[in-house]
């Protein structure tokens, strides 16, 4: 029990040990450390609420299983299009996206929609607030934008290396 | 940012209202889910802002403008985008520690390199992602990522 606590709580862990051990060396120090993390917690902790709310209405209301579907019918651009999108609104850990995409892939999608689920996975529409809430408004567009324009060379690149045999 | 947060709030408290009236029980689904994501994460979130704090009180910031600052550069970008694949969590959980990394002086592209690698690049996740799709597709998807991460970047900074 101890050792699947420390596995899947090892950074929380981690950081009571920094606070104990800097609580010993630097008391002051570490009280305004725990002042700073408690109130920057406090101050994103609405945000978080909805966020969340928002996850459970997407995971929901927009089923894995539509995304199954617009993912394999469509082809050309469009599905490069559409991959781009459903990437931007999936959410959930690698060992769900992954054979989900792989079910995808086996019903004849493109190395290219896969990656680029993967790649625009790195924007995450319903967290924007809290992104722009950290760093702002300028830095959040652009790294949406950017992420967005390369994730479709970034697939096509991809694939276009899987399907030469030897490389 | 705890006024964005009530607006927001009340953003999605309507949106939920809406679909109750359209279905009861997915909403009810919905907000279950929410409340598990949330629960399942917080010992996570918690452990973050701990860290943001001991970051902004202890962290020298010479030592991140030496590291992470504009004049690191190409370096800078490469440690970025190496701690962003390493580490694993939630984009939720970087966006904090970002923000700190960038009030004690980093140089931005070098942190977009970090939220971008810390999302899509992911090398604990790696045998998983190869045991899925082989391991050719696993390291061609990580190392073009790995790279686009820091392209991005770059593309970045021109763009602010």
């Amino acid at each position: 029990m101890i050792r699947t606590l420390i596995r899947s709580q090892w950074l929380l862990l981690f950081t009571i040990g920094l606070y104990l051990y800097a609580f010993f060396v630097a008391p002051v120090r570490a009280a305004n450390a725990l002042n700073i993390g408690t109130s920057t917690f406090f101050s994103v902790t609405l945000l978080i609420i909805s966020v969340f709310g928002l996850v459970g209405l997407l995971q929901i209301w927009i089923s894995r299983e539509l995304i199954v579907r617009l993912l394999g019918r469509e082809g050309g651009i469009k599905g490069l299009l559409i991959a781009a999108l459903c990437g931007t609104v999936l959410i959930g850990p690698a060992y769900i996206i992954f054979p989900l995409l792989m079910s995808i892939q086996k019903q004849g999608a493109r190395w290219a929609v896969i990656t680029i689920v993967l790649t625009s996975y790195a924007v995450k529409l319903q967290m924007i607030p809290v992104e722009v809430g950290f760093l702002g408004w300028p830095f959040s567009l652009a790294r949406a934008l950017i992420t967005i324009a390369l994730a479709i060379p970034t697939g096509l690149l991809v694939e276009a290396l899987m399907d030469r045999r030897n490389l | 940012m705890t006024n964005v947060g009530f607006v927001y709030l009340i953003l999605i408290g309507s949106a939920y209202l809406a679909l109750l009236f359209i279905d009861r029980q997915k909403t009810g689904q919905s907000l279950k889910i929410a409340g598990q994501s949330l629960l399942k994460l917080l010992p996570l979130l918690v452990a973050i802002f701990g860290l943001v704090g001991l970051f902004q009180e202890f962290l020298p910031a010479e030592l991140v403008t030496q590291w992470l600052g504009e004049s690191s550069g190409v370096i800078g970008l490469l440690i970025g985008a190496s701690a962003g694949a390493v580490a694993i969590g939630p984009p939720l959980a970087a966006y904090p520690l970002a923000g700190s990394l960038l009030d004690a002086g980093a140089w931005p592209p070098a942190i977009a390199a970090f939220i971008l690698s810390w999302i899509s690049v992911g090398i604990i996740t790696l045998p998983f992602e190869a045991q899925t799709f082989g391991s050719r597709f696993a390291l061609l998807r990580n190392g073009i990522s790995f790279l686009a991460a820091m392209v991005s970047g770059l593309l970045l900074g021109v763009l602010l």
